[in-house]
């Protein structure tokens, strides 16, 4: 497990990092939002141990992580601009990094370069961004290490691209227990690859959540209520987040689950009810609005 | 086998990102090391081909010679090595200015010790590999040609090892610089400031010390830098060059060697420390530690408008107000230049004001310190039961041409006396210093015979402290205490070289004894007797016979190595007269009337070309007084200055000879000794001896130049070399 505790760094005046203390569990993908500027990068390059907190603790697997080189074999950090040495390709790369991870699997390493179309001769700097990107995460990949940390590097990959690397990525949790953590200032990017995210704003976390939990505890319910007072008994006791009304259809967010809502719902007298499936998007937009936060501002644009 | 993951594969897989620089390292030697050898050994080949070497043994020589300049000690090849060590230095740990290389090397689970170690070593092995294959191609070239033998070899090797430990200062000093900056722009500039910071600050002490302070001299003035490296190399490179055998060459360098490898050892603890604590996030940032941003703007800053201020104080007539105004704007300038440069924007120009202030309040409190002298530098005089020893440089009483060190090689006056002159009897010394310690320019104006002595206290803490006072030689009191001190032995060791050379008698070539007229040859087997003969009658020497008597001749000692010194004799030194008349080679100093066939007195009339300048000038100096000179209504005084004055008449008759006579001194003679009141320079007289004479003058000259004894012209020639309009 990688432990942040109470980090703060500083870029001199500037707070990148405000006491974030947020856990990543084993053999989940953890994804990490926020704007521009909330202080993904500088969390996932203190996590690789590239940058020291100010404050607080980064722990991997129980260990510190910053110049410890044990606490660095279970790591492999893919920067949102992946560095690859001048005038080589992708054989000397995977030379480079089998000397340093012994775990290395150079087959598979060769097997996905086919399957992906990267040429091992080709020099690297006549690659496309998202070319670089790939092999990036097939370097990850074989590397072998328990965590991967990718800095935005799924944001600009191709759908079809998006789909292989997912794959593998539940290939590898699967056999190994790899555990992806992914930073994104896109929420849609992650919404289909992640099982936990963090939101990070100002340098802070705002919510850390299981996407499953806040799917299940978190519904919509579109209905037209046939009398106030059924309306008034439906929604009693019920967390209500946000709640829209047109006309006498009332679209409701509420927080619980979906049979806890339908056996509720079943109980007053409706003249239509729906619990309608919630994007990763709308359950965002409703647990910051809790918190008083406008979350279209901060990632949605 | 060796885990893939080991030392060595880390540092197979760094060289392969340094393949460029393996070429410019390999490159850089074997083109100096072979192509110099072969142009040199080639050209001794043409030189012998075209017969200028007389013997086989003289060729062989020469060509030994030859391997030596090109493969030995050399000042290019120093450049070579330290211009190579600062880019293998930068190259390996450039990384360091990326944040995306950071990412990448800081990530991956390898300890900073590791990274580090491979880094520094593989550049190390670099410059090892690339300075032997150098060298070997150039042995083996000279080997091909029968110009290699052992004492070549230990050359090499000295020069080698010089080579090397002064690749490593250069290298260690330029890590350092890399891991205490964030771009290579910022890493050149803080690699010249380590380098040359210690010399920059020496000098401009100096430069302070000599425009402010009144006891300030420059001899005895150790203002060699102690650490730094560069100055050592500069310094000492060309000497190493020239040096005649690898035990001179070893006794110079193998000091500085150890010093460097203590220098180099310190400044890698210090790079690699720096290495451990420098955050990633530095990489791109102009320096790495910002608690250091603005330590090192006031270091650098407030030396810099000093060297300003100093350059302008000595360019405009010492003018104090320009040369603060100077510092002050330069201090401004350069506050903001390093502000730009930390910031790389032209917008942070007048941030972090208090490091500003505190830079500018720095320059001034240092022009303050010299201007008012806060310490008391010019009133220092040392207890007595503070000082160890002292030695002391008279003017007119050193014989600054003949000082040579063990090797024949010319030092300086103050460095011999520094080395050989140690004065227990240190009274009379500070009782000088005590009593001319308030004299100032005006006082100095009212000196009959003012002299400037210079003096260097040893204290028994092992500081040294040097000043130097005006003295008045003709003042009673003063020539008594410098009889007490001329009379000390210490002193005469310190000053006359023949007391103290012991060793380098064997190595005499010849010994001639003139008396600016004759020269006559001395055997050289003679030269044990001449030595005790003379310093012997060096007992009666004392401040009064030097200031008041004229030497009578002068003895020459040549050494094989083409080097002479010069022991004068006085009329009182019986014992070397002795010696002299012995073997026939003495003649006394004043010449018979008979001899001469006649003199010409010439008198320059220096008091109507003075006159003419302090009309023109009124005592202002400097560039002005050539314009002024320059201007129609002065244009006539002008030319009075540049008017020729001289008047020249020849005497021929024997009486007024032999009256001139007793009056004049052979100015060969005179050169050699420096008397303070010497010669008075208004007259030039030339001698002629008669074609007939027996007398064995030199006949190589037509004349022999003398000069009249200060206040001793008779009337009558006085007369007939007055001027008329």
């Amino acid at each position: 497990m990688i432990e942040i505790h109470n980090v703060t760094k500083h870029f001199e005046k500037i707070k990148a990092v405000d006491e974030v203390s947020v856990n990543i569990r084993e053999k989940t993908v953890f994804g990490l939002i926020g704007t521009n500027g909330a202080g993904k990068s500088t969390v996932l390059r203190m996590i690789a141990g590239i940058l020291k907190p100010d404050e607080g603790t980064v722990a991997v697997d129980n260990m510190p992580v910053y110049d410890n080189v044990e606490a660095k074999k279970a790591l492999f950090f893919i920067a949102d601009e992946p560095y690859f040495f001048a005038n080589t390709n992708a054989g000397t790369m995977e030379r480079y990094y089998s000397g340093i991870y012994d775990a290395f699997d150079k087959e598979e390493y060769y097997r996905y370069l086919e399957k992906f179309n990267l040429d091992k001769n080709r020099k690297i700097g006549t690659f496309s961004k998202g070319m670089k990107k790939q092999l990036a995460l097939l370097l990850g990949i074989c590397a072998r290490t328990k965590y991967i940390l990718c800095d935005e590097t799924f944001d600009g990959l191709d759908p079809v691209m998006r789909q292989g690397i997912k794959s593998i990525f539940a290939k590898e949790m699967e056999e190994r227990g790899l555990t992806p953590v992914i930073a994104s200032h896109n929420l849609r990017e992650l919404e289909d690859i992640c099982d936990h995210v963090g939101l990070l704003h100002k340098g802070g976390v705002l919510l850390s959540k299981d996407l499953e939990d806040m799917k299940c505890n978190i519904q919509k319910v579109q209905c037209v209520f046939s009398t106030v007072e059924d309306e008034l008994k439906a929604l009693n006791g019920l967390e209500i987040l946000k709640k829209e009304q047109r006309g006498s259809l009332s679209t409701i967010t509420l927080r619980s689950t979906r049979e806890e809502v339908e056996a509720r719902f079943a109980t007053v007298d409706t003249i239509f009810y729906e619990v309608l499936p919630l994007s990763l998007e709308e359950i965002f937009i409703s647990e910051t609005e809790v918190v008083g936060y406008d979350i279209k501002k901060l990632i949605l644009g | 086998m060796t885990s893939k993951n080991s030392f060595w594969a880390s540092c197979k897989e760094n060289h392969k990102r340094r393949i460029w620089l393996w070429i410019v390292a390999v490159l850089s030697q074997l083109l100096p090391y072979g192509g110099i050898t072969m142009i040199y050994l080639s050209r001794i080949k043409n030189y012998n081909a075209n017969g200028i070497y007389r013997t086989a043994a003289e060729f062989q020589d020469a060509l030994y010679q030859a391997a030596k300049d090109a493969l030995g000690f050399s000042t290019d090849m120093c450049s070579i090595i330290a211009l190579l060590a600062a880019i293998i230095g930068m190259q390996g740990f450039s990384y360091l200015y990326d944040r995306r290389k950071v990412d990448l090397y800081h990530s991956v689970p390898v300890t900073k010790t590791r990274r580090f170690a491979v880094i520094y070593s593989n550049g190390l092995f670099m410059y090892l590999t690339a300075n032997l294959m150098g060298i070997l191609f150039g042995l083996a070239a000279a080997a091909s040609q029968r110009a290699v033998n052992a004492s070549v070899l230990a050359d090499v090797g000295l020069a080698f090892l010089w080579n090397l430990v002064m690749f490593l200062a250069f290298y260690h000093m330029m890590i350092l610089a890399v891991m205490l900056t964030g771009n290579w722009f910022v890493t050149v500039c803080g690699f010249g400031v380590i380098a040359l910071y210690e010399f920059v600050v020496y000098l401009l002490l100096g430069d302070l010390k000599e425009g402010f302070f009144r006891t300030f001299t420059s001899y005895f003035y150790s203002a060699e830098p102690k650490l730094s490296v560069f100055t050592d190399v500069s310094f000492n490179a060309q000497r190493l060059e020239k040096l005649p055998d690898l035990t001179a060459k070893a006794q110079l360098a193998l000091p500085l060697i150890g010093k460097w490898v203590l220098i180099a050892a310190a400044l890698l603890a210090l790079a690699y420390a720096a290495y451990r604590k420098r955050p990633s996030e530095a990489a791109g940032k102009a320096i790495a530690f910002p608690v250091l941003e603005p330590v090192l703007k006031v270091a650098v800053v407030i030396p810099a408008a000093l060297l300003v201020g100093t350059l302008v104080y000595a360019t405009s007539s010492e003018n104090e107000m320009l040369m603060v105004l100077a510092m002050a704007a330069a201090g401004v300038i350069f506050c903001c230049v390093v502000e730009v440069i930390y910031d790389f924007d032209i917008r942070s120009i007048f941030k972090h004001l208090v490091s500003s202030g505190v830079a500018l309040a720095g320059i001034l409190a240092i022009f303050c310190i010299f201007k008012w002298d806060i310490f008391g530098y010019d009133s220092y005089i040392p207890a007595q039961n503070k000082v160890e020893s002292i030695a002391i440089l008279t003017d007119g009483y050193y014989d600054s041409y003949s000082y040579w060190d063990e090797n024949q090689r010319y030092v300086g006056a103050d460095t011999y006396a520094k080395e050989n002159m140690f004065l227990t009897d240190t009274e009379p010394v500070l009782a000088l210093a005590q009593a001319y310690l308030q004299t100032d320019e005006a006082a100095v104006e009212k000196m009959t015979a003012p002299r400037t002595m210079r003096i260097l206290y040893r204290l028994r803490s092992g500081r040294e402290a040097v000043r130097a006072i005006v003295v008045d030689y003709e003042e009673p009191e003063t020539e008594a205490l410098l009889n007490r001190i001329f009379q000390a032995e210490a002193f005469k060791k310190g000053t006359f070289q023949v007391m103290t050379d012991e060793t380098s008698y064997d190595r005499v070539t010849a010994i001639s004894y003139t008396n600016g007229a004759t020269i006559v040859a001395v055997p050289t087997e003679e030269i044990w007797r001449l030595r005790e003969a003379w310093i012997k009658d060096m007992e009666q020497f004392d401040f009064t016979m030097a200031r008041d008597e004229l030497p009578c001749g002068r003895l020459n000692v040549e050494y094989d190595n083409y080097s002479q010194r010069q022991w004068c004799v006085y009329d009182g030194f019986e014992n070397t007269i002795a010696l002299l008349d012995e073997q026939e080679a003495y003649y006394p100093a004043q010449l018979d009337a008979k001899d001469i066939d006649s003199i010409t007195v010439i008198c320059y009339h220096n008091e109507l070309t003075q006159d003419a300048e302090a009309a023109l000038y009124h005592g202002d100096p400097g560039y002005a007084l050539y314009r002024k000179a320059h201007a129609a209504e002065t244009f006539a005084t002008a030319k009075s200055v540049y008017e020729d004055y001289t008047v020249r008449e020849t005497f021929y008759d024997e009486e007024q000879i032999a009256q001139i006579l007793p009056h004049i001194h052979a100015d060969y003679l005179n050169a050699l000794w420096g008397n303070y009141k010497g010669m008075d320079q208004n007259y030039s007289v030339e001698v002629v001896f008669k074609k007939d004479t027996t007398y064995p003058y030199r006949r190589d000259s037509y004349y022999f130049s003398y000069d009249f004894i200060d206040g001793q012209v008779p009337d009558f020639v006085a007369e007939a070399t007055a001027y008329t309009e």
